[in-house]
């Protein structure tokens, strides 16, 4: 699909989704004044190292936040069938050596258990890999116009404040195994967890940080970066996720420095898990400018 | 979409993806007629293949009675039911597939069970469709009021997989040298797409690796030309692992190819949902065929017909003879002088099976007393 078709897709989506975020100025709970739309965050320079795992710190307070427009997937299959959340604030900083963004969203329940049809809240936020005045698709990129993919998700942040991997006897507590692999053959046990044996990321024990650092190249084509430096925490509270997450500006080997006094396009992705979101059934948002403060 | 030839559905239809067929088919012939519901397959699959933790649910095979029996719960009613009413013409399937009836924005008409159906394994286990009058002994054939019988489950390994058409990475794929369907354990993100779109529901989701999984068709063990776990350990000896070609290209001496496309007393499951799926059932001979009819497709009644031959039919005598008689898949099978004899792809034997057990009549005299001592009945075996 060409990359016009794409942008007038997504606009199509977009002013649907205003009337929705019109509307939701009524159920407006917390946060004091409501973030004016935007398509421009400013990543403020800060003196002190960005609060990149904290949501909760006084330092966001120097952080213009500004509403960005989310739209449902319907690019590729399987679609979005209806719009969840029709909005995400964004706010941004940096320290000269790490980038830091907040995101927020309301969201009454928090879906942090990824389980049998049970799919977790998560958020992704996308840069390219190279600079240039042409982005490239914001449907994750495409052939040798590669992303650089954040994604936080509610599951990896259960795992990590409960100091242990969620897991089916915290799923389904009342489940019986009369020996496991793990009794019986200890770390040669591995076999018997397929995924983890082979290597999948998403299934290794010991996560530390919340969010994944990736590439993309297209719909369908994430890779994992072998190495992770992203940090992140997401809190759930009165009623709304608040995350940050933070990356070190020199990116290689995922992309080109972010180096202050730039600006980058940015894209945002959001999964509400207890409508069934996950993959590409996903609200996102269209290119906005991030800018690196000088 | 893509235009494919399902040979079950005898016309082309829409696909996802482009046709390609493997260089050799995985299959599995299961003779319904056969099975006691033991579970030993089951257990043998579980033992085998999933027993980690965040695996306890899963069964890559199971037995289900039909037709109240069903794991997950109700998953082939939900997907007709989703389907609704379709019909044939003769052996062309007149309705839609789940590729054609996929709705906007969906590649494959599919469905997400809940946790809970995913509880009652054994659901409607020997449940019959009547109840019985003063005897269990049902004269008429087919039953008309009170049936039941065993259906046995693995993945179908289908030419048009719908887990495949619906993964979003691609991280399922079918292979070439055998046409087993694998999901990359290194590639999926657990999105559980293929769950949601395998119409039999044979893909699940792995609780502490967090990505999906199904049955693999004992691949390590087809690839040394031994048939799978659930097949070699089946007491019944109702099952069969082989390789299934397509009718112009069938082998008249190969046994799947002999049942499914020469004797066709071997039916698809569920043929109408258009994944031409690579499991054949014998169909129950006990059972109206209205429901068989809908579970297998237009060829149930000529099925049975030529099963119940089966005595004055040698070739087929001896084809099903050799289920369960050799660990190794049989490549090449004949019949000569009431001897069936099985042969691997060397041409070397596998093994032979007389169609008749030779019989020993015991003399019918017995002395009346041992070393003096009267006997005062038959002898038992002590």
């Amino acid at each position: 699909m060409g990359d016009s078709m794409t942008r007038g897709a997504l606009l199509g989506a977009a002013g649907v989704a205003a009337v929705g975020a019109a509307a939701g100025v009524a159920i407006w709970k917390s946060g004091g004044d409501r973030p004016d739309l935007g398509d421009r965050v400013v990543a403020a320079r800060v003196p002190d190292p960005v609060p990149g795992d904290d949501p909760r710190a006084g330092a966001w307070g120097r952080a213009e936040a500004i509403r960005v427009l989310l739209a449902a997937q319907t690019i590729t299959q399987p679609a979005l069938d209806a719009l969840g959340i029709g909005d995400v604030t964004v706010r941004a900083l940096h320290d000269g050596t790490s980038l830091a963004l907040r995101l927020d969203w309301e969201d009454p329940d928090a879906d942090d258990v990824a389980s049998l049809a049970r799919f977790q809240d998560a958020v992704a936020v996308q840069i390219p890999a190279a600079s240039g005045a042409k982005p490239p698709s914001v449907a994750m990129g495409g052939p040798g116009q590669a992303v650089h993919i954040l994604q936080w998700r509610a599951t990896w942040q259960r795992d990590i404040d409960s100091g242990h991997r969620t897991g089916v006897a915290d799923i389904f507590p009342r489940v019986v195994h009369d020996t496991t692999p793990d009794q019986l053959l200890g770390d040669a046990a591995v076999v018997y967890y397929p995924g983890r044996h082979a290597g999948n990321p998403l299934a290794q024990l010991g996560r530390t940080s919340p969010v994944e650092e990736a590439v993309a190249e297209g719909f369908g084509t994430l890779a994992s970066l072998p190495q992770q430096r992203a940090a992140g925490r997401g809190v759930h509270e009165d009623g709304w996720w608040r995350v940050a997450l933070s990356i070190p500006m020199q990116r290689a080997p995922a992309g080109a420095a972010l180096v202050p006094g730039s600006s980058w396009p940015v894209a945002f992705a959001l999964w509400l898990g207890d409508r069934g979101n996950r993959g590409s059934r996903k609200q996102f948002a269209d290119w906005v400018t991030l800018e690196v403060a000088a | 979409m893509a235009k494919v030839f399902n040979w079950q559905l005898g016309r082309e239809m829409e696909c996802p993806y482009e046709g390609h067929r493997p260089k050799r088919q995985f299959c599995m012939i299961m003779d319904t007629n056969k099975c006691i519901q033991c579970q030993t397959c089951t257990i043998a699959c579980k033992s085998t293949w999933t027993w980690g933790q965040g695996q306890e649910y899963m069964l890559w095979n199971n037995i289900e009675t039909k037709p109240f029996g069903f794991y997950p719960t109700g998953w082939d009613v939900n997907i007709l039911d989703r389907l609704g009413s379709q019909a044939w013409k003769g052996d062309e399937y007149a309705g839609q597939t789940v590729f054609e009836a996929a709705p906007e924005g969906e590649r494959v008409l599919g469905w997400l069970p809940d946790s809970d159906d995913w509880t009652f394994p054994n659901l409607g286990e020997d449940e019959p469709t009547g109840m019985a009058g003063e005897t269990t002994y049902i004269p008429d054939m087919p039953h008309k009021d009170m049936w039941m019988f065993y259906l046995q489950r693995i993945c179908n390994h289908c030419t048009y997989p719908a887990c495949l058409a619906a993964c979003p990475r691609q991280a399922i794929f079918k292979r070439d040298e055998d046409g087993i369907v694998l999901i990359d354990q290194e590639r999926c993100r657990g999105y559980q797409e293929c769950v949601q779109a395998c119409p039999y529901k044979k893909s699940m989701f792995n609780l502490e690796t967090r990505v999906s999984e199904k049955c693999i068709g004992c691949y390590p063990k087809v690839e040394q030309g031994l048939q799978s776990q659930c097949t070699t350990v089946c007491i019944g000896r109702l099952r069969l692992t082989d390789f299934v070609s397509t009718p112009d290209t069938a082998d008249p001496h190969n046994p799947a190819d002999f049942l499914v496309h020469g004797r066709k007393v071997a039916l698809p499951l569920y043929p109408q949902l258009g994944l031409e799926p690579n499991v054949y059932y014998i169909p129950p001979v006990h059972v109206p065929a209205d429901y068989t009819t809908q579970l297998f497709g237009p060829g149930v009644e000529k099925a049975i017909e030529t099963y119940l031959n089966a005595k004055d039919d040698p070739e087929l005598l001896g084809c099903l003879m050799l289920f369960g008689a050799t660990e190794r898949i049989i490549h090449r099978f004949e019949v000569k002088k009431g001897v069936a004899t099985a042969y691997d792809r060397s041409g070397a034997e596998l093994v032979s099976v007389p169609l008749k057990e030779p019989t020993i009549v015991r003399d019918g005299s017995y002395p009346t007393d041992i070393k003096g001592e009267p006997v005062t009945g038959f002898r038992h075996n002590t």
